[in-house]
């Protein structure tokens, strides 16, 4: 099967110094590989480059190698422009870190680029009048040397900057902080405001803030989003693709550091989440979290993540989310996914447009919110597959590698069900259309594939093995082919 | 840090008070307490405006970070009008917010205030339901706005037609202020202001 699994098992039998083909270097090659590249070890068929519509190139970095890049690249324009670290810093935060285009715009004109970058001003320097000029900021009369300014000119006496700067920072404002006079944009470089702030504390809370804006500002970088991770993920692009960070195990999306969601774009994605949140309460309200049963209308709580229910008092077949017959999800047509929009809505009362409009979003909102518990659900089912492994191995019923397929085969399900959860705010937003209609058809396909592959997941033991195997298959196909027309990055 | 404040807000107070730009522009600040963080501004309605002939007053607290943080001020005075909340008084301007600068003073703030009257924001609403009338409606926002003016900021123009709508809904048992709103949010339709009061 996949050259992965092959890899992994070569890698326990090394483990376990049971390896009878023996620890060659080339071995050892390979594992290595394996752990390098941990973007996709899942795939069956460890699809190419040009075949995996979500391949995508990453490395992880740590922050000071993060800090290192960064200081390079700083350094190139330095050079190249001439220009002092801090303008340097601020000419890339503010250009989207494009640096081809900063040193065309400012041998073009340095004065004008550097004006249009908040940089640089025509205006005239403030005249400071006097032996004890006033400061307009805090209306102290002062001696001529406590006065300073950015490009701009405007001067404020150094006590004052130094508390713009407290306020600022502690507003979390760090490379955008600008000068204090009435409508001036001026920006102030780093190097004026280490030059003042006295407080040591926020000269370190300033490096961190403003490094942190260096990183959120510059396209190939992201921090990993995972609670209390330290990985910056590099890329070579800035594209919404899954990264899945080796530290914390978080799955995120490169563009917009929300969970992965293909296929579904980035601003669908949070346009979907935050009309969730706004209307979760009624969704839950209305989305109860047990059925009865359609046929002898026994309460049933649903226990595992597939949606192919079996009535444990009827014994008879049926979908979770429909509660139609199991046998008509069959192979060919799987139209439980599909919303059945109402052809005259256009001619009815604005009541029963909102009516529908609310129908609309709870059909795709109950199957979004399905595929969520499913999923934490699944995780149940790894878990417990985990610990049957372990009682065959101990009860000699084959080894640890016999039984690994099973939890290939939940780790698929899972990336699967994932997808699916996904494909559900992208059909919300969709246009009505012959588009739509084969997303939806394409959706359907996969949703029943996965039902069937978790009926198999949750029954491995008396499923045959090739059969499962079959299925993971079709699945992972299937799965390929809606993001291959679909995923749009 | 609150020294520098004080030290300001002496220092402003007698700038407003005494510049003969700020009395020919109708703004006014007064002392609310001894340690000059609560003050009482006024602004003229502005000339050829809904607000014209109104006098609107103000709640401004000074933050013991201020000039590097701006005042918080907001209307007592009830007024309507896209940016500011018909209910709370409310106001949404940038310089109240991000574009605050250090180098501003009362007499900015209160200027541009005035200015706001004049020229509204309906793009940037801080009261959605004015902004979607001064939008879609704009003649009937006119007259709603002159017709806060007069009854709110004593203003000189009686619309005798709104006020006898708001009269009859007051004879038939509603507050003043509440069939006012309502009215106002439901474009002067009795029928619909009193059923929107009673839902």
């Amino acid at each position: 099967m996949s050259s992965d699994i092959n890899r992994q098992m070569s890698h326990v039998s090394e483990a376990s110094s049971m390896g009878s083909d023996g620890n060659s270097s080339e071995d050892l090659e390979e594992d290595n590989d394996y752990y390098m590249d941990n973007t996709d070890d899942l795939d069956l068929d460890c699809p190419s480059k040009a075949d995996d519509p979500e391949y995508f190139e990453y490395e992880p970095l740590q922050l000071i190698d993060a800090e290192g890049m960064l200081n390079e690249e700083i350094e190139t324009l330095c050079t190249r422009l001439k220009v002092n670290p801090s303008t340097a810093k601020m000419l890339l935060f503010g250009h989207n870190w494009s640096k081809e285009e900063i040193i065309e715009n400012y041998q073009r004109d340095p004065l004008g680029f550097l004006i249009e970058s908040h940089l640089a001003s025509r205006r005239k320097h403030d005249k400071l009048v006097g032996p004890r000029p006033t400061c307009s900021v805090c209306c102290r009369d002062l001696s001529q040397d406590s006065f300073l300014s950015v490009a701009c000119g405007h001067m404020f006496c150094r006590e004052c900057w130094d508390m713009h700067f407290q306020t600022q920072i502690q507003d979390g404002v760090t490379t955008g902080i600008e000068c204090m006079a009435k409508e001036c944009s001026i920006l102030v470089p780093e190097d004026f405001v280490c030059e003042i702030l006295t407080n040591p504390k926020l000269r370190d809370k300033y490096s961190k803030f403003s490094f942190n804006d260096l990183i959120k500002s510059h396209p190939r970088l992201r921090f990993c989003p995972g609670i209390d991770c330290s990985v910056i993920v590099k890329a070579k692009e800035c594209k919404a693709k899954k990264v899945e960070c080796q530290a914390c195990g978080a799955i995120f999306c490169f563009k917009c550091g929300l969970n992965y969601h293909a296929p579904t774009e980035c601003a669908v994605v949070k346009k979907w989440l935050t009309k969730c949140e706004d209307d979760s309460e009624t969704a839950n309200y209305i989305s109860a979290h047990t059925k009865d049963c359609p046929r002898c209308h026994v309460c049933i709580e649903k226990n595992g993540g597939c949606n192919h229910m079996q009535c444990p008092s009827c014994k008879c077949d049926f979908c979770w989310m429909c509660l139609g017959d199991w046998n008509n999800h069959g192979s060919e047509y799987y139209e439980c996914s599909r919303y059945k929009e109402n052809p005259n809505i256009a001619h009815e009362s604005m009541h029963v447009q909102a009516r529908e409009a609310l129908k609309k979003y709870l059909f795709y909102y109950g199957r979004w919110e399905n595929h969520a518990k499913s999923l934490q659900l699944e995780e149940l089912t790894t878990e417990k597959i985990q610990t049957r492994t372990q009682k065959k191995v101990m009860n000699n019923e084959g080894t640890w590698i016999d039984w690994q397929y099973l939890m290939q085969a939940a780790a698929l399900l899972k990336k699967c069900r994932y997808t699916l959860q996904y494909t559900y705010p992208y059909a919300y937003y969709m246009e009505k259309g012959s588009r739509k209609e084969l997303f939806e058809y394409q959706q359907s396909q996969l949703e029943s594939e996965v039902e069937n592959l978790s009926w198999k997941v949750e029954r491995a033991e008396i499923v045959d093995r090739g059969e499962l195997e079959n299925q993971m298959d079709i699945a992972e196909k299937r799965r390929q082919t809606l993001l291959k027309d679909f995923l749009e990055v | 840090m609150a020294n520098i404040a004080e030290q300001r807000i002496k220092r402003e107070f007698r700038e407003v008070v005494k510049s003969d730009e700020v009395a020919a522009c109708n703004i006014k600040v007064e002392l609310v307490n001894d340690n000059f963080t609560e003050l009482r501004g006024e602004i003229g309605g502005p000339p050829d405006t809904a607000y014209e002939g109104g006098n609107f007053k103000l709640e401004i607290n000074i933050p013991e970070t201020y000039p590097f943080n701006p005042p918080q001020v907001k209307f007592v005075t009830k007024i309507w009008h896209p940016n500011i909340s018909s209910v709370t008084g409310a106001i949404c301007l940038d310089i109240l917010k991000d574009q605050w600068a250090a180098a501003m003073t009362l007499r900015t703030v209160l200027l541009s205030l005035q200015a706001l009257l004049a020229a509204a924001e309906p793009d940037d609403p801080q009261d959605a339901v004015v902004a979607q009338q001064y939008k879609d409606n704009n003649a009937i926002f006119q007259r709603t706005a002159r017709h806060w003016t007069t009854a709110y900021a004593g203003g000189p123009n009686i619309d005798a037609e709104l006020e006898e709508k708001v009269t009859s809904m007051k004879n038939m048992g509603f507050d003043e202020h509440k069939a006012r709103v309502a009215l106002s949010t439901k474009d002067w339709d009795v029928t619909r202001a009193a059923e929107y009061l009673i839902s």
